[in-house]
């Protein structure tokens, strides 16, 4: 693995190279294991690293970009010449937007540990096999993945930019399957202090233990308590609708809607950097700065995302990236949700999320991994999973309660969401 | 590079595998991507690298590296084997048996008649830049973007059991759509003949710039049409629309590594059972769906899988009854299978490689009078249905929904209308069990997907489709939106 110095020597071999007047170089290593599990053993155990280098180049507006993975002088020659030669035939971009020159970055926390890069293949699957073990004394059946990563990220640029982050990412997620039931339970983090396997299996387990036998529920209007995986799920796609441009030219369900009160008060929706949790690196892909930015404060959108580009033509900031994303939460617990629950239904998990229409942002999925139906501020019963209709924009309009936050997928900082009128359209006999 | 992977191979045998493979793949890519009048991307890039897959004691082990020396070689093959001994902690009972497989020696090259890392940079981004002016010349659409990707991929895999392959494929894969917004509606419509194992002269034979505007008008035409009827009907599908609801409702569920449980933590599982073989009813009579990765220009046709198994063809579906899987040499044994099925791939040398849908097409219609307008001579009340829109599955395959690109009102037997935001909503089998008619092979057409993801980390695969026009009564209309 480079140092930062190696990185930087690299990165100035290239640009040394290049004639164009414009360039940028990105750097990107991954070193990974992943061992994957089913049905109580172990199908896929892999481990490999790997290089990157893009170069991107540009004479006035005319840009051209290469990318290798392998780095000799022979593939560093092509880098550039490929690079070169596009940009030399490429027609004007009248979106083109210069390289950054130095940025100053924020010192956000190392999110690097020590531990994960040194994990072997043996370590992991010890953790693997106690999960399967939890299964099997419990009479059900594991599947799941468990990975060690570390990254480094590194820019530069003819105009002077030099930035370099690495960190890194372990990430443990279980399903344990019943007869007629399943759980799910998922973590991950830049630590590995954080990642327990044993709460994660027991957790999986308990869902999947209340999940057996579920009964059939009618699709219809529900008060629904999603927890934060599921919550992860639908927000993404509202990220994706983020975009400035796009709202203005009138494709996007945020279009017109700055300053309205779109959506519940209690909803508001930030990029932090200053979590020790979440894994925010100092700059964007771009070379930006990380920054934390509000983007719905208290139901109110108040900032739409704009790319360079997009910033130069309205005169305005770029923004960089949306992630870590973090919706505020309250001082309750899920258990709490519950008790406030007259009649409504638990979601563990939500699957394969589609756009019905992009510009009402209507989704459609299906529930997985444990289906509660909750009756007078209790769990009375597992039901069978159901497909949605519905908008994000509903949930977060109608919302009646947040738990305090979780941590999705390690770039994600989420409370459950207690919503009312959520549209479920069909069931299944699936479990 | 026989020599490199002889280093592999001698350290796995070395260690005790009972099978060992190597698997080397160098990549060209080249990509172009316009959004509106703006060239957003144009690259080559390239990628090589190799991996190393032991089987040791019944549990595999998998290293990969871009290192090429035959130290490096060695260093991988020895990660590759402590894998495999970790593996085998918590390993599969019985312990995993390949199915045995001839020896293959061959070098084979898939079809590309212009290669399109020789046609000029400026050409394809002024045929993308033009398409999208002329979409935009249309009133009403606020944006368009097309991409073309070409890539060419060459593989060898050596095995402990004597193959040694060198395969190359050419794929070429166009994307165009137009966005846009009337009011305060937003519609889109795109090219939707999907990807083809080609060069360039598939981009030529489409005719982007003579479509381009159609497609832009009709982007527009959605946004004042009529919003989805709801209720049961009947419809009428198109070639281009039924090879996703294959892939999702066909493909998927036969694959057997997720019948056998293996998928369940992510992409799921399957409705099927092994018993079903030759006793479930898939679909009504006239339903036949066959696998050939043979099929000239196919995206999954690449001569030998990553297990090294030759490309076959098979029935999946025949009059209806379940009678075939798409299977590996790891997961055919586990019920029975003399011999893979030839569907093990992985997206890159990277990744391992899995049981992954081939290329999967569904019969024509035996009799070659019925035509699309038969088709829709035969409906009351329904709705026809061109290319790809939403589409969503639970994680058995079972409960489906999907939308489309262009939707037409049919009324007494005619197309009467445009319509917008048409969902159908179906259980697989009773889908396919609605099937009461199929256009003939003068109508049959094949369909390209590039970017079928499964597995964990998520690889991406090709496969192509193919269908005639079909025609299905009774389905759920309009549920989405009601």
């Amino acid at each position: 693995m480079r140092t930062r110095e190696d990185v930087q020597a690299l990165t100035a071999r290239v640009l040394s190279r290049v004639s164009a007047p414009e360039a940028q170089i990105e750097y990107g290593f991954t070193r990974s294991l992943t061992t994957r599990f089913a049905e109580n053993a172990i199908t896929q155990n892999r481990g490999g690293e790997e290089e990157e280098l893009r170069l991107t180049v540009a004479y006035g507006s005319r840009h051209g970009s290469s990318a290798i993975n392998t780095v000799d002088d022979g593939a560093l020659e092509r880098l550039v010449t490929r690079a070169e030669a596009i940009a030399r035939v490429a027609p004007e971009d009248p979106e083109h937007v210069p390289p950054l020159g130095p940025q100053q970055y924020p010192q956000t926390p190392s999110r690097l540990d020590p531990r994960v890069a040194r994990m072997e293949p043996g370590a992991i699957a010890d953790h693997v096999q106690h999960i399967i073990g939890l299964a099997g004394e419990h009479g059900y059946v594991a599947s799941g993945l468990m990975g060690a990563t570390v990254k480094t990220a590194a820019l530069a640029t003819s105009a002077g930019l030099h930035a370099f982050y690495r960190y890194s990412k372990v990430e443990l997620s279980t399903t344990m399957h019943g007869p007629q039931g399943s759980g799910y339970a998922a973590e991950s983090s830049w630590t590995a202090g954080d990642v327990d396997p044993d709460a994660i299996a027991r957790r999986a387990l308990a869902t999947a233990h209340s999940a057996q036998a579920p009964r059939a529920a009618e699709p219809g209007d529900y008060t629904v308590i999603l927890e934060p995986l599921a919550v992860a799920d639908l927000l993404l796609f509202m990220a994706m609708n983020l975009g400035a441009r796009e709202a203005e030219e009138g494709s996007t369900a945020l279009a017109g809607t700055l300053g309205t009160q779109l959506l519940s008060e209690r909803f508001t929706l930030t990029t932090e950097i200053d979590d020790p949790r979440l894994p925010a690196a100092p700059f964007s892909d771009d070379g930006l700065p990380s920054r934390r930015i509000a983007w719905i404060e208290r139901g109110v959108p108040r900032r739409l995302h704009h790319s360079r580009y997009w910033a130069r033509v309205k005169g305005e900031s770029p923004d960089p990236s949306l992630f870590p994303l973090c919706i505020a939460g309250e001082d309750r617990s899920v258990d709490d949700l519950v008790a406030r629950c007259a009649r409504g239904l638990l979601v563990k998990r939500l699957w394969y999320i589609r756009y019905v229409d992009r510009k009402e942002l209507l989704l459609t999925g299906m529930t997985r991994d444990g289906l509660f139906l909750v009756e007078d501020g209790r769990i009375s019963c597992p039901v069978k999973n159901l497909r949605f209709n519905e908008s994000p924009l509903v949930l977060f309009r109608n919302i009646v309660g947040l738990s305090r936050h979780g941590y999705v997928n390690n770039f994600m900082r989420l409370p459950a969401v207690m919503s009312e009128g959520f549209t479920f359209s069909s069931t299944t006999e699936s479990v | 590079m026989r020599d490199f992977a002889e280093v592999a191979l001698d350290v796995a045998r070395g260690a005790g595998a009972g099978y060992a493979d190597v698997r080397v793949v160098e990549e060209r890519e080249n990509r172009v991507y316009v959004r509106r009048r703006s060239l957003q991307l144009i690259d080559e890039n390239e990628s090589f690298g190799y991996a190393v897959r032991v089987l040791i004691y019944g549990a595999w082990g998998f290293a990969s590296s871009t290192l090429l020396s035959k130290d490096s070689v060695a260093a991988t093959a020895r990660m590759a084997v402590a894998t495999a001994l970790a593996s085998g902690k918590a390993r599969r009972m019985p312990p995993i048996v390949m199915a045995p497989e001839p020896a293959h020696v061959e070098t084979c090259v898939g079809p590309c008649e212009e290669d399109p890392f020789r046609v000029s940079h400026g050409e394809k981004a002024d045929l993308l830049l033009c398409a999208c002016d002329a979409m935009l010349r249309v009133p009403g659409v606020v944006m368009t973007m097309g991409l073309l990707e070409f890539s060419r991929v060459h593989r060898i895999i050596a095995t402990t059991d004597g193959t040694c392959v060198d395969t190359t494929n050419h794929f070429a894969h166009p994307m165009l759509q137009a966005v846009a917004v009337v009011g305060g509606e937003s519609q889109e419509r795109s090219y939707q003949g999907g990807a083809r194992q080609a060069g360039y002269e598939f981009i030529r034979s489409l005719d982007l710039m003579a479509n381009a505007p159609r497609w832009a008008e009709e982007a527009v035409r959605k946004c004042t049409a009529d919003p989805s009827p709801a209720g049961i009907m009947d419809l009428v599908l198109d070639p281009d629309h039924l090879a996703l609801t294959m892939h999702e409702s066909v493909g998927h569920p036969t694959e057997l590594d997720r019948i056998l449980g293996w998928e369940s933590n992510f992409a799921g599982r399957s409705f099927i059972s092994p018993e079903d073989v030759g006793r479930l009813t898939y679909g009504s009579p006239i339903v036949n769906f066959t696998v050939d990765n043979t099929m000239p220009s196919g995206v999954g046709s690449w001569f030998y899988d990553d297990d090294g198994v030759a490309m076959q063809t098979f029935p999946i579906v025949r009059q209806g009854l379940l009678v075939g899987l798409g299977t590996t040499r790891e997961t055919a044994p586990l019920i029975g299978g003399l011999r893979s099925a030839g569907c093990c791939r992985a997206d890159g040398f990277r990744s391992f490689p899995i049981n992954r849908i081939p290329n999967l097409y569904m019969e024509p219609g035996t009799d070659d009078s019925v035509t699309p307008d038969t088709l829709i001579a035969g409906v009351d009340r329904g709705v026809y249905i061109q290319g790809r829109g939403s589409f969503s599955i639970d994680q058995m395959r079972n409960n489906f929904q999907f939308g489309g690109d262009m939707f037409w009102l049919i009324e007494h037997g005619k197309v009467t209308k445009p319509l917008k935001k048409v969902t159908y909503r179906a259980q697989t089998r009773q889908f396919w069990g609605s099937c009461d008619a199929i256009a003939g092979r003068a109508h049959w057409k094949p369909f390209g997907l590039m970017n079928c993801g499964k597995g964990e980390p998520s690889q991406r695969m090709r496969m192509t489709h193919g269908a005639s026009y079909c025609r299905f009564r009774n389905i759920s209309v309009g549920e989405a939106n009601a």
